[in-house]
């Protein structure tokens, strides 16, 4: 018992320090921050809190895969590392986002609600055990509510939140409501054991409840159509670092924790069916119809966009239909296309969130007539932002081209098109022609368009720019070596 | 009826009520109390399950006290931001927070 | 002589040459200038020892293939293709690059964006020459889709100018929805085969084993594998390479700088979908001796062909921007190169393109140098006089017309039209084409004499003309080049020597003298002479008097020239197609959106207003903005969608609930246990 209690400590070794780390930038904050000014509390929050993510990256490289640990309750694959590793580098590029964001007036806190978010993250990453889940995701939640309405001079900032808040509050309950119902049918919160019961068990009604209100949470977590609606809002209202937070690493960390939970616990329930003779049925054909709702719907209305970061949101949400189409296709060819796919969108979608920030602080609205001018302003920026959207328009040799090539390529190997994954497939390459022109929408204004109103040069401080860099410069070498990811997997 | 499907329906009937007001009622608190009111609708799954199901061990029991505890925080979170747009608005009626669309 | 697995080094010299170009300080504008020539003729001695490698064996695949990744169990691999048809194309984009190249450095000499412009001229090369020595589809599609963000860029140099920026935007798109059928080619044909690779030694896409299993696997409706994933593939270069429905980028790319329509939309990269039709020619004929099969991936390119070929000449006639006439007389000759594929001569198909690349760059270069003689004037009725002051340009731009219309004998346009002539003549299917094409001739002929008349002959017709001078040095070498190469090239493939056929097809192809194609051969003059006393008659006998003269084709047939001059209406018609077939689907899409919302009882009151909008759609007639009113109309919809999100929660909470109620409907529907 004792040796076994020794292995829960090593596996949530990274969580304890994340949250000492959160612990002791509140602390120090209050003990040294009094009478100093906001940049200089920041730095030192934004300092200690990449220190306790370096060194919780470390310890989660140091263990590598091990198994299952705590009788079968986390599982700490392959799979785990990589998302954990994932959502830590992506934590540690926001804060460092953070530096170029306009200073809030209590900095340690906003790093400290971070860490402890991205201890929700780590969580959602290994939970195999309902329980655990669902005290990850309410954690991971409760932060970055509090993270969406963090800017307290802006009320669209408080508006972005309370929706999100009322949004995963009620799709927390259809969560749980689910997962009372899954113990109710097989009596065990294991997934292991649950997959097991199900597979041997009938009863059609609740099943389908259950299942029905775990996708729905699912389509809440990725903003998959039709449970997207928060995301525009929150993207929009939200402070720029809270959405990236929201639109990268909890994306990332949502995706395992759906696909332990809908491949592991819920796999016999996913395609065969006693009904209907073997044709349909089960939730991956309804899966594959959210999915091509949500591009269809995401890419149509961005085209609409005058917005920045509801054009962003919008595209996020087409983007989470072909996310939700990895998922789909990891049942057969295993998690690594859906975790490329996941890690690089959420490493562009950081990065822009990044330059978005840089923007709001120089004073610029988030209209996209506001980027023009952005080359003469801020090549840096400028050029950034250009390897970030064009990775997101799914260009080639970035990135994001070969996450759209794994994911949808894996999609047509299920079955081809005998499978619904297949035409989703379909029309997910066609969306990312179309997804295209507004992407190009905002490339033309940053780089081509003048700026009317002669507006001065941004200041970039040099973490905020060490971000940008970092996150560009791995969009171009995971896109050009993709075997440093999906070799692995 | 048995005493399990007593309890489910009873449950049932919670969740269903929790879920009109949350989209029927204007005031932001009122609709915040048919949030924790579907959540008890599951922890009252969980405890009838525990009680009168096929499972063994006491898993139902330590979800609920866990998802109690969770609802609590879940609470205090939501009256911030409700208190929040208060400020902003001089409102607590959802209808109000309206400024962000399209 | 090159190896295969060294055959990278050519596309990574100007690879190189642009990422230090790109680098480089604003303030160095020598430095791209110097690296992007230095790197483009490493590149082109490079690409002769290729040539000669690959010559050694013509019939033999070198390749060099390496895995890349592993995607779960799959392996995705690439690799480098050393034969003759890439190598040979590799020396033809090197040489036009180095003699565009040269002559840009004169052209853009005052332009402070120099060091840009030839940063971006060597990505593009690179990314040409990747695609041209790539032994994977996969690569090619990355070159591919590399070569048309240059085009993008090269197109839009010149931002300030908004008909620049639009005309990129426009370019980029229509090329992009020729790509979506490339791309979906590229996936089937992975999941078919599970390779991208040509050739494998025996495991390649095109050869024996992977061609037998496409054609022998059928589709509904009676289609092969092969068939399908043909004609997908030919959807990306019936984008790239102009042809008819998706020609309309070509001529408006003309905005970009001169040298980059030379070299770029003349020479090499509107040839890629030619090359590409070329280089996968196996798998398109894979079907060929199938019974039963509706329609041939082959017949598909030969009418495609024959049609860009017939429009193209068309539309070339009533043009008045010299810059524009050229470049539909390039969709017209890409139809040829398409046409010649389509009756399944290949290798002559490359063969025209190899003399239209030399001839078409100079006739660019030609008219790029008359537009910086003429102050940026372009427009041929305020030119004219041009051939006393500006000699050298006048007897450069005759050898290139002469090669274009097909000038027999010496000209080399001449026997590579015979050659595709020839092979159409010979189709067992139809003779259409070889009709088609021989009316494009006469056309060529006419038009070219039109161009020639009204640019050189005659009085100067506006102040640009009128003070016009020689180019500089630096421009006129690259024309006398490219005109030595205009004449000479032909001689490669004549039917008395047909050295180049038979290096490309890898087996000896009979030299069958002159007198089998005689008869064809005494037509075409026949023809092109037509073309030429016509033309003549009407432009050179008695030419405009000033720039506000009506043309003497409009005078005598005003209804035709008026239908030339508004392009046959194709951009309307697309306007008129596409555009309210996205209205009508956003009409239809705001209407299920609001029935989410709103419930039954708007029912009524939607089902009243779309048919009022479709209505208004119909009666709404002379749409006259184009492709973009496409755009337009998707934009439309997506305002419709918008604005269903009100910002209200509740509202958003009661369309998650109706969600979730489907989605339990569709579970229990669907009968999960």
């Amino acid at each position: 018992m004792s040796t076994d209690y020794a292995l829960l400590f090593r596996a949530l070794l990274p969580e304890a320090l994340l949250t000492a780390t959160a612990l002791l930038v509140i602390g120090l904050d209050l003990a040294w921050g009094p009478g100093r000014s906001r940049g200089s509390r920041l730095q030192m929050a934004v300092g200690a809190g990449l220190l306790g993510l370096v060194a919780a990256a470390l310890v989660v490289w140091q263990d590598g895969s091990q198994g299952t640990v705590w009788a079968g309750n986390l599982r700490l694959d392959l799979l785990a590392v990589a998302v954990r590793l994932g959502v830590l580098g992506l934590a540690a590029l926001s804060l460092l986002g953070l530096t170029g964001a306009r200073a809030s007036d209590q900095p340690a806190e906003y790093v400290g609600l971070a860490l402890l978010a991205t201890v929700g993250f780590l969580q959602m990453a290994v939970a195999q055990n309902l329980l655990l889940a669902f005290l990850a995701l309410e954690l991971a939640s409760l932060s970055l509510y509090v993270l969406a309405g963090y800017d307290r001079g802006r009320p669209e900032s408080a508006e972005a939140a309370l929706k999100y808040f009322l949004q995963g509050g009620v799709s927390a309950a259809l969560l749980l409501f689910g997962f009372s119902l899954l113990y109710g049918i097989t009596g065990r919160i294991d997934l292991t054991g649950i997959s097991v019961a199900l597979a041997a068990h009938s009863d059609a009604s609740l099943g389908a409840v259950a299942v029905g209100m775990v996708l729905a949470a699912f389509g809440f977590k990725a903003a998959v159509a039709p449970f997207h609606p928060w995301a525009p809002d929150v993207y929009q209202g939200a402070p720029p670092m809270s959405a990236a937070l929201i639109a990268s690493a909890s994306k990332l960390a949502g995706l395992a924790f759906f696909w332990r939970i809908l491949w592991s616990g819920l796999g016999s329930l996913s395609a065969t069916s006693s009904l209907t003779g073997g044709a349909g049925g089960g939730w991956v054909p309804v899966l594959a119809a959210m999915c091509a709702v949500s591009l269809l719907l995401g890419n149509l209305v961005a085209l609409a966009q005058v917005s920045v970061r509801r054009l962003l949101a919008y595209s996020a949400i087409g983007h989470a239909g072909a996310l939700g189409l990895g998922l789909l296709a990891a049942g057969e060819v295993g998690p690594g296309p859906m975790f490329y796919y996941a890690a690089t969108y959420g490493l562009a979608s950081v990065g822009a969130f990044a330059c978005l920030a840089l923007l709001e602080r120089a004073g610029d609205g988030d209209r996209i007539e506001d980027l023009a001018g952005l080359r003469r302003r801020s090549p840096l920026i400028a050029a950034c932002l250009a390897v970030f959207v064009l990775s997101l328009a799914g260009i080639p040799p970035l990135a994001g081209f070969f996450g759209k090539f794994v994911v949808f390529a894996a999609a047509l190997r299920i079955d081809g098109l005998g499978h619904p994954a297949g035409w989703v497939a379909l029309l997910a390459i066609a969306m990312s022609a179309l997804a295209l022109y507004y992407y190009l929408i905002l490339l033309k204004q940053a780089w081509i368009a003048d700026d009317a109103r002669a507006r001065g040069r941004v200041d970039v401080p040099p973490a905020a720019a060490l971000g940008l860099v970092l996150a560009a410069a791995l969009l171009l070498v995971l896109g050009a070596f993709p075997a440093l990811l999906l070799g692995r997997f | 009826m048995s005493p399990l499907h007593l309890c489910l329906a009873l449950s049932a009937a919670l969740f269903c009520t929790g879920l009109v007001a949350v989209l029927i009622r204007g005031n932001a608190i009122l609709v915040l109390l048919g949030v924790e009111l579907m959540l008890n609708a599951a922890n009252l799954n969980f405890l009838a399950f525990w009680r009168f199901g096929p499972g063994g061990g006491e898993a139902g029991l330590v979800f609920v006290l866990f998802s109690i505890a969770v609802a609590a925080a879940e609470a205090a979170v939501g009256m911030a931001l409700v208190i929040a747009v208060h400020r902003h608005l001089r409102s607590i009626r959802i209808a109000d927070a309206n400024r962000l669309k399209g | 002589m090159l190896h295969a697995s060294h055959l990278w080094l050519i596309p990574a010299l100007p690879l190189l040459a642009a990422a230090v170009g790109a680098a480089a300080p604003r303030t160095a504008r020598r430095l791209p200038v110097a690296l992007a020539l230095g790197a483009i003729i490493g590149s082109f001695l490079l690409s002769l020892a290729a040539l000669a490698g690959a010559l050694a064996a013509p019939a033999a695949k070198l390749t060099a293939n390496f895995t890349w990744f592993w995607a779960g169990s799959t392996a995705v691999r690439l690799g480098w293709l050393l034969d003759p048809l890439g190598a040979l194309m590799s020396v033809l984009v090197c040489g036009v690059s180095v003699l565009v190249f040269i002559f840009s450095t004169a052209y853009l000499r005052d332009d402070p964006r120099l060091g840009r412009f030839f940063t971006c001229l060597s990505l593009f090369v690179a990314a040409m020459l990747g695609l041209l020595v790539a032994n994977s589809l996969l690569l090619l599609l990355v070159c591919w889709e590399l070569v048309g963000l240059a085009s993008y860029l090269l197109i839009g140099f010149w931002f300030e100018r908004p008909a620049a920026a639009a005309a990129a935007k426009k370019a980029f798109i229509t090329t992009r929805l020729g790509d979506l059928g490339f791309l979906l080619g590229l996936l089937w044909l992975f999941h078919a085969t599970g390779s991208s690779l040509f050739y494998d030694g025996g495991a390649g896409v095109l050869e024996g084993g992977a061609l037998e299993r496409l054609a022998a696997t059928t589709l509904p409706g009676g289609w092969t594998a092969a068939t399908g994933i043909g004609l997908l593939l030919f959807a990306g270069a019936v984008g790239k390479s102009g042809q008819f429905p998706l020609h309309v980028w070509l001529p408006d790319a003309m905005e970009g700088p001169t040298p980059v329509s030379a070299l770029i939309h003349a020479a090499t990269m509107v040839a890629a979908g030619v090359f590409l039709v070329a280089r996968v020619f196996p798998l398109m004929a894979a079907d060929q001796g199938l019974g039963g099969v509706p329609v041939h991936a082959l017949t598909a390119v030969a009418v495609i062909g024959s049609v860009t070929a017939l429009l193209g000449a068309l539309l070339a006639v009533a043009q008045t921007d010299i810059k524009r006439v050229l470049a539909y007389s390039t969709v017209s000759q890409l139809g040829y190169m398409m046409l010649a594929v389509g009756v399944g001569a290949w290798e002559a198909a490359v063969f025209h393109l190899i003399t239209h690349a030399c001839f078409k760059a100079l006739l660019f270069l030609g008219s790029g140098s008359v537009i910086h003689a003429a102050h940026h004037e372009q427009d041929a009725r305020r030119l004219g006089g041009l051939a006393t002051r500006m000699r050298f340009t006048y007897v450069t731009f005759l050898l290139g017309t002469g090669a274009l219309i097909g000038l027999p004998l010496v000209f080399s346009g001449f026997w590579s039209k015979e050659a595709v002539l020839h092979a159409a003549e010979l189709w067992p299917v139809s003779h259409l084409p070889f009709l088609a094409g021989l009316a494009g001739v006469v056309l060529t002929a006419f038009y070219m004499t039109r161009l020639v008349s009204e640019t050189f002959l005659g009085r100067a017709r506006g102040d640009g003309a009128a003070h016009a001078h020689e180019s500089p040095r630096a421009m006129t070498l690259s024309l006398a080049v490219l005109a030595v190469a205009s004449v000479a090239a032909g001689w490669i493939g004549t039917p008395a020597w047909p050295w180049l056929q038979s290096q490309l097809t890898g087996a000896p192809v009979a030299a069958h003298g002159l007198g089998e194609g005689l008869g064809l051969m005494i037509l075409s003059t026949v023809l092109v002479g037509a073309g030429i006393a016509a033309g003549g008659w009407m432009y050179a006998h008695s030419p405009r008097a000033d720039d506000r003269a009506p043309d003497p084709l409009a005078r005598r047939f005003p209804g035709v020239f008026a239908a030339l001059v508004a392009r046959l209406w194709i951009d309307e018609f697309y306007a008129a197609t596409v555009g309210r077939l996205l209205r009508g689907a956003a009409a239809l899409a705001a209407w299920l959106e609001r029935w989410v919302w709103g419930g039954l009882v708007s029912l009524t009151g939607r089902v009243a207003e779309t048919t009022g909008e479709v209505n208004r759609a119909i009666d709404e007639d002379g749409l006259n903005t184009g492709f973009d009113r496409a755009s337009d109309g998707l934009r439309d919809a997506a305002q419709r969608y918008s604005r269903a999100q009100t910002g209200e929660v509740q509202g958003y909470l009661r369309a998650v609930v109706v969600g979730l109620a489907v989605l339990a409907l569709l579970l229990v529907w669907g009968g999960i246990r």
